[in-house]
């Protein structure tokens, strides 16, 4: 059993669930992600912040979905049947993310992790790092400082 | 033997059905508390109860729960036997809760794997000092008493045989072919099929099973069956006739009186025959054949059904011998009890434990099905023109139906009556009431309101500090009662009620209510005041200052609460659960406690509106009626704010596509639909655009990410999967 989990944890180690939002592609730890589902009826939140889409229902449980697009203060754009939403689990709490496409899931070594120094703090303080492949960039987001932190903050500010 | 049969799964059956039939007598006590002594249903009800935990401790080994419960068997036997008229009847009633509590606190003992070690000496002379005294009222009354051996006496398991009208005696001698082996063990067969059918039977040579010799005799003499039963002759004959290797059966018809003469046989022996038999069987039988083998648990397992033994009433029996009887009577129970809850007679229950898990998932995996379902009815492959969809639309129909019972039946799996919880609450009252002296009766109300099981665990606890507090604290004593020109007996009222997608549990009492002035002084004395002005506190703060940590007003510590943990442990239960605790008092009234609980998937009837694309939900209790109104009944305050004018009365307008900024919807007022909703006697109208209908609906929190939404408490999940978000109604009056 031991030897399993070690071997699933280590399976999972280095692996990053990429997608594209805009031009930039973003990675993900894979084992923040629980599953890819396809787009889904959202049931709207009043006075969330817009990035809040709203609440999708899972198997009978019932998950918000943010966008990742307006989250990183991109256009907003038509859903269309690429858009995927990345269902998230960081500390218990379920986030669904919709993304433009997904983009697979991809290896990235430690040495090819360079922290974000030189992008803007406030806004995108969430990418903890960039990964090199070859020539590609992803932008890796810290789920955990995306779901958490800020957003309860702001969403605190809003029940106020 | 104990070691050797007593595995887990017998002593958690043995826990849960001792507690089910402590519960019971518990139950029976407290119905029965305000009479003048029981009737004769309770009683046999009781003595039932009493003997079978008798048997079944005594099969476990608990001595102690075996000695006590014998003694109030006892009483009750004689209660049964001699009906006296003077039973002093609250003292019994004390006496029967004395041993329940005994009963349970051991089996929370052996719950907790310790030895059950009580001691219940003291108990036990009590009840037999009570039962001498009621003895001797009898005998002084010049009745007989009743013989002293009562385990012969017609138990659970052994009702005497009520010899019918139409019941046929038979005297039967079956004669089996020579050379036939093991006659004895065949003799035993057709005996135990025959048991079946009869009410009361015996049979010669008597111990078949154990003495293999008695084949020979069977052999020589035949096999002699005397039987009474409802069947005809051809019946029984048919029965006997299943057996093999017979070769000839006499059977006549015989007269009542002549039943129990078995071919000359003496009666008195006769008469120990069925007990003598079952207690061969659960030793080692020297003769193990396959057939017999099985036998014994088989035996025991039926011997309920059956009504044997004892038509001449002789109490001389070997009462060891029967008592050992109902032993394993009760142990063939306990295998059976996982099917078969104790405490017959009255149409009971029946529950099964499950795993909350599994219900959850079940629960999810269901709704995935209405998903599913609908993605399949409304699948657009099936939108091309031109297909006929007749019997596909039948079948869907059918498949819908289904689907949304099944969802009917999972929500409400989860939800229990607080029935149970409430009754409980009967015997702390009564209990507490009983050692202080004081006379209470609790009304109880709303037992039927449905909660989630989880939730009701959560409330339990502090539902037991709210009425020991009221008993306590709340209801003064008969005397002073008497002073303030109060009854002189309490009334404490316990309630429950849906409310605004909350359950209210209210617990009221006519009592001496709270005096604030020593609120505030005691809080200060203590410290608890934080340098509050108290000039400054609402009655409502001065009254929750009961529920601080450390906060007592009574003086003397007593058994059952003024030690100053309680009432902060209640509102940490309630707020765990999500719920509040507000309390209200006035002096020589009384105080009332009012739990509002979060019904977190309580079901609620809801009414589904929508505006524009957006559906709500509003619990149905909330609303008053739909309105269609029109323009001119508009009235418009400088300030923006909206009101409406309805047969002469004005309620505030809410129009919820402005409330909650809705992109679309109507602004019409002649085009959509005016919701009147109330809360706590104020009315408010909303505006909305349409009405779907009404839906029972299960209420899920909102994610914990999404934290608080002005004017939603929770969402919920309609029949098509897609989630819809319930109106706070008392947020949204709040602001109006």
């Amino acid at each position: 059993m031991d030897d399993d989990f070690l071997l699933e944890e280590d399976t999972q180690k280095g692996k990053f669930m990429t997608f594209i939002c805009g031009e930039e592609y973003y990675g993900i730890e894979i084992r923040y992600v629980q599953e890819i589902i396809c787009m889904q009826k959202i049931t709207e939140v009043p006075e969330t912040p817009p990035y809040v889409k709203g609440l999708i229902n899972l198997r009978g449980k019932i998950h918000p979905v943010i966008d990742v697009r307006i989250r990183f203060h991109k256009e907003p754009r038509e859903y269309n049947d690429r858009t995927c939403i990345i269902v998230t689990e960081v500390d218990k709490i379920v986030v669904g993310l919709i993304v433009d496409t997904i983009a697979g899931v991809v290896d990235i070594k430690e040495e090819d992790i360079c922290p974000s120094v030189s992008i803007g703090k406030d806004s995108t303080s969430f990418i903890y790092g960039i990964g090199k492949i070859g020539e590609e960039v992803k932008l890796l987001i810290d789920p955990k400082k995306l779901l958490s932190e800020d957003v309860a903050e702001q969403l605190g500010n809003i029940a106020q | 033997m104990a070691e050797n049969y007593i595995s887990d799964s017998m002593l958690d059956m043995f826990l849960y059905e001792t507690g089910q039939m402590i519960e019971s007598l518990e139950n029976i006590a407290l119905e029965k508390q305000n009479d003048d002594g029981f009737d004769e249903a309770s009683v046999n009800e009781i003595f039932r109860i009493m003997h079978t935990i008798k048997g079944s401790s005594g099969v476990m080994m608990y001595q102690n729960i075996t000695m006590i419960s014998h003694k109030l068997e006892d009483v009750f036997y004689y209660l049964r036997e001699s009906k006296p008229t003077n039973v002093p009847h609250s003292e019994l009633i004390g006496y029967m809760m004395d041993v329940a509590s005994f009963i349970t606190e051991e089996c929370d003992k052996i719950k907790d794997g310790r030895e059950p070690d009580g001691d219940c000496t003291e108990l036990h002379g009590k009840i037999d000092e009570f039962l001498s005294m009621i003895k001797n009222d009898i005998k002084k009354s010049g009745s007989e008493l009743p013989a002293e051996n009562k385990y012969v006496e017609p138990t659970q398991f052994y009702i005497a045989p009520a010899t019918n009208v139409s019941s046929h005696h038979f005297h039967i001698v079956v004669h089996y072919e020579s050379g036939t082996e093991m006659a004895n063990i065949r003799a035993y067969t057709m005996a135990f099929n025959l048991k079946d059918i009869a009410e009361d039977m015996y049979y010669l040579p008597e111990d078949i099973v154990s003495n293999p010799d008695t084949a020979k005799d069977i052999l020589d003499d035949g096999f002699k069956v005397a039987i009474q039963t409802m069947s005809s002759e051809k019946e029984v004959l048919e029965i006997i006739n299943r057996c093999v290797g017979i070769e000839k059966i006499d059977i006549k018809e015989v007269d009542e009186s002549d039943f129990a003469n078995l071919a000359g046989v003496k009666e008195e022996k006769t008469t120990l025959q069925y007990g003598g038999l079952v207690i061969d069987l659960d030793g080692p039988i020297p003769d193990s054949n396959n057939e017999t083998a099985k036998a014994p648990e088989k035996e025991a397992l039926t011997v309920q059904k059956t009504q044997p033994v004892n038509p001449l009433g002789d109490e001389k029996l070997e009462g060891k011998a029967t008592d050992k009887l109902a032993e394993l009577a009760d142990k063939g129970k306990e295998k059976k009890a996982a099917e078969k809850p104790k405490g017959e007679k009255r149409e009971v229950q029946r529950y099964i434990s499950v795993n909350v898990n599994k219900m959850d998932e079940l629960m999810d995996m269901i709704g995935e099905l209405v998903i599913s379902q609908a993605f399949v009815l409304q699948n657009p492959d099936l939108k091309i023109p031109g297909l006929d969809l007749t019997n596909f639309n039948k079948a869907a129909g059918q498949m819908s139906k289904i689907t949304s019972d099944l969802q009917e039946i999972i929500m409400s799996m989860r939800m229990m009556p607080l029935a149970n919880t409430f009754q409980k609450m009967n015997k702390i009252v009564f209990d507490v009431s009983r050692k202080l002296g004081k006379d209470i009766d609790l009304k109880i109300i709303g037992e039927e309101t449905e909660m989630d099981k989880n939730i009701i665990e959560h409330i339990s606890d502090p539902l037991m500090h709210l009425i020991r507090n009221a008993v306590d604290h709340g209801i003064e004593s008969k005397a002073d009662r008497l002073r303030a020109g109060k009854p002189e007996k309490g009334l404490i009222r316990l309630e429950a009620k849906n409310e605004g997608g909350k359950v209210w549990i209210i617990v009221k009492d006519d009592g001496a209510g709270m005096v604030k002035e020593k609120l505030i002084a005691k809080a200060k004395k203590q410290g608890l005041l934080n340098n509050r002005n108290e000039k400054d506190m609402t009655d409502k703060e001065i009254f929750n200052l009961v529920t601080l940590p450390g906060f007592s007003t009574n003086e003397t510590v007593t058994e059952y609460s003024g030690r100053g943990v309680g009432m902060d442990v209640v509102v940490q239960n309630l707020t765990s659960v999500g719920g509040s605790l507000d309390i209200e008092s006035e002096e020589g009234k009384g105080t009332t406690f009012t739990m509002k609980i979060p019904l977190t998937l309580a079901i609620v009837d809801g009414i589904v509106v929508s505006v524009g694309e957006s559906k709500f939900v509003a619990a149905t209790g909330n609303i008053q009626e739909f309105i269609c109104v029109t323009n001119d009944m508009v009235i418009k305050e400088p300030d923006g704010g909206q009101g409406i004018m309805i047969r002469g009365e004005c309620y505030p307008l809410i129009r919820l596509k402005e409330y909650f900024k809705l992109k679309d919807g109507i602004d019409d007022i002649e085009k959509g639909v005016l919701m009147i909703v109330e809360h706590e006697g104020r009315k408010a109208g909303l505006f909305i655009d349409k009405i779907y209908g009404e839906q029972e609906i299960v209420v899920k929190p909102l994610p914990p990410y999404i934290n608080k939404v002005k004017g939603v408490s929770s969402c919920t999940q309609l029949g098509d999967g897609s989630i819809s978000l319930i109106i706070d109604i008392a947020g949204i009056m709040k602001g109006a």
